[in-house]
């Protein structure tokens, strides 16, 4: 092999190996900062706990990221099939008292948008006002 | 076997077996299916509405549903929800030519065409007869509306800002709705609100599959009218006095 063909390729392999880095960027960042990504550096909003009763219908650690399905399950057996558990949303004001403080603001970090309370009645005791939080637009 | 003989006999075998595999999931997609173990089961609300003895300048049984409710009522024709509303009409074929007043709501069929125009099974019919919608999953198409043949459907074009009886969610904009017997009143041993709230007595309310209830012996001694009737959707709703 010549040495001005070899250096051809060396150039052509470091390219493609760029290339590569660029295109994989994306998912390698993802990946570190999951890795990175404690629970301890978290937002103190996650970690408020109601001061009336410490028990909750299952433990912390899956109320705080898989609420939204037992809510779901919960709502799909009431309605579909008239079976009625003592869990309930309107069960859940009993000790989260406060829908800015266990609800809006976790969401609001997180981005995920809640719609319960523009149907479900959940008033804030400061203004005493049910109703949505922002004018929800369905087109 | 030959070449001939060998397709047919396999084509067959296919046949054969993707429909018998495809059988469970017919019958899971079937949405009258109850579970087993639903409350529900065994029961099938109705309603007998006695017209001679509803009067024309009542409404306590509409005001009833819309505090029970949280009806929207925006004095606007264009955008009210009437779960149960009332008409004037006049039967010329009959010997006394006067408006009367008929009480007018979600007929509760036995096959209701709601339920199964519905593109994503928001509407539904419970284990006990009562056709529902899961307010969650509307998506706010309005088939409904153009299939009910009673014209009990109602669309929430605005959003409702009265909220009077707090202990039942109202429905957010773009959603469709009708009357549910007040199931969840039902669920607590009541009757509905509009019967709860009538005091002359025209609106009977009680489980159909039971022989000895009120309405049973109504339906069975009185002479009672469902609304076309010859439509097949079997309403639960009867009228004496149309």
């Amino acid at each position: 092999m010549k040495l001005s063909t070899a250096l051809q390729n060396k150039r052509l392999g470091v390219i493609v190996a760029i290339l590569i880095v660029i295109v994989l960027l994306p998912f390698g960042f993802s990946g570190v900062r999951f890795a990175f990504a404690r629970r301890d550096q978290m937002p103190d909003v996650f970690l408020e706990m109601p001061a009336a009763d410490t028990s909750c219908v299952r433990d912390t650690e899956y109320m705080r990221f898989r609420h939204m399905d037992l809510l779901k399950q919960i709502r799909e057996e009431f309605i579909r099939d008239g079976i009625r558990g003592d869990e309930s949303l309107t069960n859940c004001r009993d000790c989260h008292t406060s829908r800015e403080r266990f609800c809006s603001r976790c969401h609001e970090a997180a981005s995920v948008i809640l719609d319960c309370f523009g149907c479900h009645y959940y008033p804030e005791p400061d203004s005493g006002a049910g109703g949505s939080d922002r004018e929800v637009d369905h087109g | 076997m030959d070449r001939r003989d060998f397709l047919k006999k396999s084509g067959a075998a296919i046949a054969g077996a993707s429909g018998a595999l495809s059988l469970p999931l017919l019958t899971a997609c079937d949405p009258n299916v109850a579970r087993p173990d639903s409350p529900l089961a065994g029961r099938k609300w109705g309603m007998v509405i006695d017209l001679n003895k509803c009067k024309s300048d009542c409404t306590a049984c509409l005001d009833a549903c819309r505090e029970e409710n949280n009806v929207a009522f925006h004095n606007d024709k264009r955008w009210d929800i009437h779960w149960i509303r009332k008409v004037n009409i006049r039967n010329k074929e009959s010997e006394d030519d006067v408006e009367k007043p008929v009480i007018l709501l979600c007929n509760h069929c036995e096959n209701p065409p709601c339920a199964q125009v519905c593109p994503v099974q928001a509407t539904y019919k419970r284990a006990d007869g009562i056709v529902v919608v899961d307010h969650h999953r509307c998506i706010g198409c309005r088939y409904c509306m153009v299939a009910c043949p009673y014209n009990a459907r109602f669309f929430n074009y605005r959003e409702n800002e009265e909220w009077p009886n707090t202990e039942y969610p109202k429905r957010s904009h773009g959603v469709a709705e009708s009357c549910h017997f007040c199931a969840h009143l039902l669920d607590q041993g009541r009757r509905p609100a509009c019967v709860e709230a009538c005091e002359a007595g025209a609106l009977h309310f009680g489980n159909l599959d039971d022989p000895e209830s009120e309405v049973s012996e109504l339906v069975a001694n009185a002479p009672v009218k469902r609304i076309r009737d010859d439509w097949g959707t079997e309403p639960k709703v009867y009228y004496m006095g149309l």
